[in-house]
């Protein structure tokens, strides 16, 4: 068998109760590789992810076509890419097919695609997934445009931008999906950079808790295209933390209700309590 | 020995399911279990073979004609019989819906007609390429401006190339059997296709027929994804890193063969689906005296208006022999050329404006000339006999010749 | 319109091969195999593609993640009894781990993979491969990209209804017929008319092969 292999079962993070971005480095990824380009704030952004998924060895992810869709074949979590976007209505019928499948176990379904994806092509399937309160997390990939196909503009891009397909500049505002989510029926909206990798993994870690029982979830992270707006391979983090600064568009940014928020702190009451065993916590 | 089961399934022969139906084998249910006649529209019998079907998940959309069989189905569900049921937000999302149940190992259905088929298009060679093993109903209707909902094949002129297995439904009954058979055929290991199930809207959805279904107290067994060529998507199953399916962008000879080879893949799918398809639907085509000169071929409801122009020649004393077409892919090639080897003309009447069945028989048979493609009706118009009779006679004057003893 | 029958023969056959069933080649039944596309008898198949193991410079079995993994009872006899079959001929393994291009590249001498562009089985110098425990989606692939660049002849030992892009093809593979393949490759190399070939590089079939990978 080839080394990674190897490594994946002797050295994986499957199973461990405790995963997260501090495994990576010590354990085996379940990232392989990338053939992003260095420096991709989105390659980040991947490792911190599959890191901090609190339980793996049962998650399915539902990708769509972009950036993304060159990272997920090296993923050692069953990953489907079918069209461009109509990630959440896959991942709507994937749910339920694993539900009606394993009606007594956990498997989670997290989405994971670009802000075309999520906001043009597949605005309606985003939406409708949340109306209908399915039970999985959407991540979108931020990065202000469409970049595997050269940086053009799109719905999330900010006003003003010269790009690709608005050359006198985008003419509206970028669309402030997360109010958009909260608005439809989202229990946890989270906007942030991966500037900050503890603060990822808490985030994902609670959107995808949250899914599996509350409601849809949904975390936009900033990835700048650094080569789509003329930054250097190390300026990604620079350019993240440059867009966090209060005003600034990624601005940590949260919405939660408050059954969300009374799960989570009934979560964290039973994690505190030695009594129960680690392993129900996430069941 | 065609269309075997998993070892899996055949542990659940004769094992009730939740609903209290029994599990059988599919042969046991298609020919010889005891059969009641029943009276019913085409949407009603869609009902009666999803509740025998086993399914796991259905998505539903409206769209005349096919909105009374998607909301009856969901009676089902509410009764228990299927799993999981949900209305999608457009055809395109649904057929995207289809696909994630059939990725995550769910035996799934879903319905679509006319703009709904072309709204999803972009989803059936996904579908084939991945190979998902769907059961789509398609309940054909006029897909042109100005807007019309009424009966007219076209949509299927575009679902051929998708690399889909088609069937063209004539009746009701062979709605219910070939829905019951469908499955077990697309879900071989060797064809693991999906199915699109066709007929004409509102002639089989909306009109009544008597129709012989099995005892509702027995099902199909379930599916078994894990005999599915390419990977069940639910972290049971190796390989572990895993897409489905992934990207092969390299620019060079290998990857454009990589995808070629996949293509070429899906389109031998088909291919092996003819000797499990042959023996359940009991042949691609059917025929009836096929040793006339003159010979009608036709799909869907133009094979009944087909065998009532026969009975009017009949009566003016002219023979006439029919080919019904049931698989349209695979496409019947070898059948055909038997079946028409002694036919002089070949006439192919069909409920859309171009004629794509008579575009495929030239393609398929030898002297082509002997193909006559129509008479065409469009956009809802029905076609009697009388027209199949009178056009011929006016386009060839073939009726006369042979009525007047001449051969 | 009649042709003469299509025969699944050692390639390079062409710039773009053609599916042996759209050739018309149909897959054996239950207790059958076939031989470049004749049905044969189960057993008759076993003794040729003993032989043909045998006879090989560079005999190669594909082992893939169906038996790779130890994720239920019957892939672990599996991987055992393939472990067995490969000491027997004996033939070097060379698995598919999985079906993923691989970026920047893989090594042909560790790992095959249908979806690589890198598909060279051991840099074409397998002369006889076996595949096992591969989806049957993705063995097909592979099947037609080797029978159309290489002279490799092709073995699926198929857990379904088999594979008719291989030159020889078993169908409904469980551990005791893989073990069963063993036992013919152990009975031919006692009688003296089958003879193992001269081995090719030094490198290949004559050393042993590698442990199958169970979890």
């Amino acid at each position: 068998m080839p080394p990674e292999y190897r490594d994946l079962v002797e050295q994986s993070t499957y199973g461990h109760e405790d995963r997260g971005w501090k495994d990576i480095g010590n354990s085996k990824e379940l990232i392989e590789a990338h053939s992003l380009c260095a420096g991709c704030p989105e390659s980040m952004a991947f490792r911190y992810i599959l890191a901090s998924l609190p339980n793996p060895e049962d998650t399915v992810m539902v990708g769509s076509t972009g950036c993304t869709s060159l990272v997920f074949p090296m993923v050692a979590v069953h990953n489907i890419h079918s069209l461009f976007g109509n990630q959440n209505a896959v991942a709507s019928g994937l749910k339920r097919a694993l539900t009606v499948r394993f009606p007594d176990r956990i498997k989670d379904v997290v989405v994971l695609a670009g802000d075309g994806a999520t906001v043009d092509i597949g605005l309606d399937m985003t939406l409708q997934a949340w109306f209908r309160q399915e039970k999985f997390t959407t991540i979108c990939f931020d990065n202000e445009l469409y970049a595997n196909t050269g940086g053009q503009e799109s719905g999330l891009m900010r006003k003003g931008f010269v790009a690709k397909m608005a050359p006198t500049g985008k003419k509206f505002d970028k669309v402030r999906l997360p109010e958009i989510a909260r608005e439809s029926g989202c229990c946890y909206v989270v906007n942030l950079t991966v500037s900050k990798p503890s603060l990822v993994e808490k985030v994902i870690k609670n959107a995808v808790l949250l899914a599996r029982e509350v409601g849809p979830t949904y975390i936009q992270l900033y990835t700048p295209c650094i080569l789509e707006i003329g930054k250097n391979s190390m300026e990604g983090l620079q350019e993240m933390r440059d867009s966090e600064k209060p005003g600034e568009r990624f601005n940590y940014k949260e919405y939660i209700t408050d059954e969300a928020k009374q799960y989570l702190a009934d979560l964290d009451a039973k994690k505190k309590s030695a009594v129960i065993p680690a392993a129900q916590l996430t069941e | 020995m065609a269309n075997e089961l998993s070892e899996t399934q055949k542990s659940q022969i004769g094992k009730q399911n939740k609903k209290g139906q029994t599990y059988t084998d599919p042969n046991h249910l298609f020919f010889k279990a005891p059969r009641t006649a029943a009276f019913y529209t085409g949407s009603e019998v869609i009902k009666e073979a999803i509740r025998r079907a086993s399914v796991d998940v259905m998505v539903a959309y409206p769209i005349t004609p096919q909105s009374e069989a998607a909301a009856l189905i969901g009676e089902l569900y509410a009764e228990g019989y299927v799993a999981d049921y949900m209305r999608g937000e457009s055809e395109f999302a649904v057929m995207g819906q289809c696909a994630g149940a059939a990725f995550g190992g769910a035996r799934v259905f879903t319905t679509t007609a006319g703009p709904g088929t072309m709204r999803a298009m972009e989803n059936f060679p996904m579908w084939v390429g991945s190979r998902l093993p769907i059961q789509m109903i398609v309940t054909c209707r006029g897909i042109n401006s100005p807007l019309s909902i009424q009966p007219d094949t076209l949509e299927m002129y575009f679902l051929l190339g998708t690399g889909m297995l088609m069937w063209h439904a004539e009746t009701a009954q062979d709605f219910f059997d070939w829905m019951l058979m469908g499955y077990i055929v697309s879900e071989q290991p060797d064809v693991h296709l999906p199915l699109a199930l066709c007929c004409d809207g509102f002639f089989v959805t909306h009109t009544k027929d008597t129709v012989m279904l099995t005892p509702p107290e027995m099902c199909l067994p379930p599916y078994d994804p894990y005999r599915s060529p390419v990977v069940c998507m639910d972290m049971e199953s190796p390989p572990v890193r895993m897409m489905r399916d992934p990207f092969i962008m390299k620019s060079n000879y290998i990857s454009y063969m990589t995808h070629a080879s996949w293509q070429e893949e899906t389109r031998a799918a088909c291919e092996r689906s003819r000797k499990h398809t042959i023996p359940l639907i009991g042949g691609l085509i059917e025929t009836e005296n096929v040793d006339a000169e003159i010979l009608i071929v036709a799909s869907g409801t133009a094979v009944s208006q087909g065998r009532e122009a026969i009975r009017l020649l009949e009566d003016e004393g002219i023979r006439v022999g029919l080919v019904k077409v049931k698989s349209l892919r695979p496409f019947p090639f070898e059948e055909l050329r038997e079946a028409t080897k002694n036919a002089k003309h070949i006439f192919v009447p069909e409920f859309n404006v171009i004629g794509w069945l008579a575009t495929e028989l030239k393609a398929a048979l030898p002297d082509n000339h002997r193909i006559i493609a129509g008479p065409h009706v469009a956009g809802g118009m029905t076609m009697p006999a009388e027209v199949i009779v009178r056009k011929n006679s006016d386009l060839s004057g073939v009726f006369g010749y042979y009525a007047a003893g001449v051969s | 319109m009649q042709k003469e029958k299509y025969r699944v023969v050692a390639g390079p056959e062409a710039y773009f091969v053609p599916s042996a069933a759209r050739m018309g080649i149909v897959l054996p039944e239950p207790g059958e195999a076939h031989i470049e596309g004749t049905i044969v008898p189960e057993e008759e198949a076993m003794e040729f593609a003993a032989r043909k193991l045998i006879e090989a410079k560079n005999p190669t079995i594909h082992p893939g993640p169906l038996v790779l993994w130890n994720w239920n009872e019957k892939a672990a006899k599996k991987a055992k009894a393939i472990k067995i079959l490969a000491d027997a001929i004996p033939a070097r393994m060379i698995p598919m781990a999985d079906y993923r291009p691989k970026y920047p590249k893989i090594n042909p001498e560790v790992e095959i993979n249908p979806n690589h562009p890198n598909l060279t089985i051991w840099h074409n110098k397998e002369d006889v491969c076996l595949f096992v425990g591969v989806h049957c989606h993705m063995a097909n692939l592979s099947l037609k990209i080797i029978r159309g660049g290489t002279s490799c002849f092709t073995i699926a030992m198929c857990a379904q209804a088999g594979h008719e892009d291989a030159m020889l093809s078993f169908r409904d593979a469980t551990a005791e017929k893989i073990l069963r393949l063993a036992e013919w490759v152990s009975k031919l190399k006692a009688a003296p008319s089958v003879r193992p070939a001269e081995k090719g590089t030094g490198d290949g079939a004559g050393r042993k092969s590698e442990k199958v990978f169970v979890k």
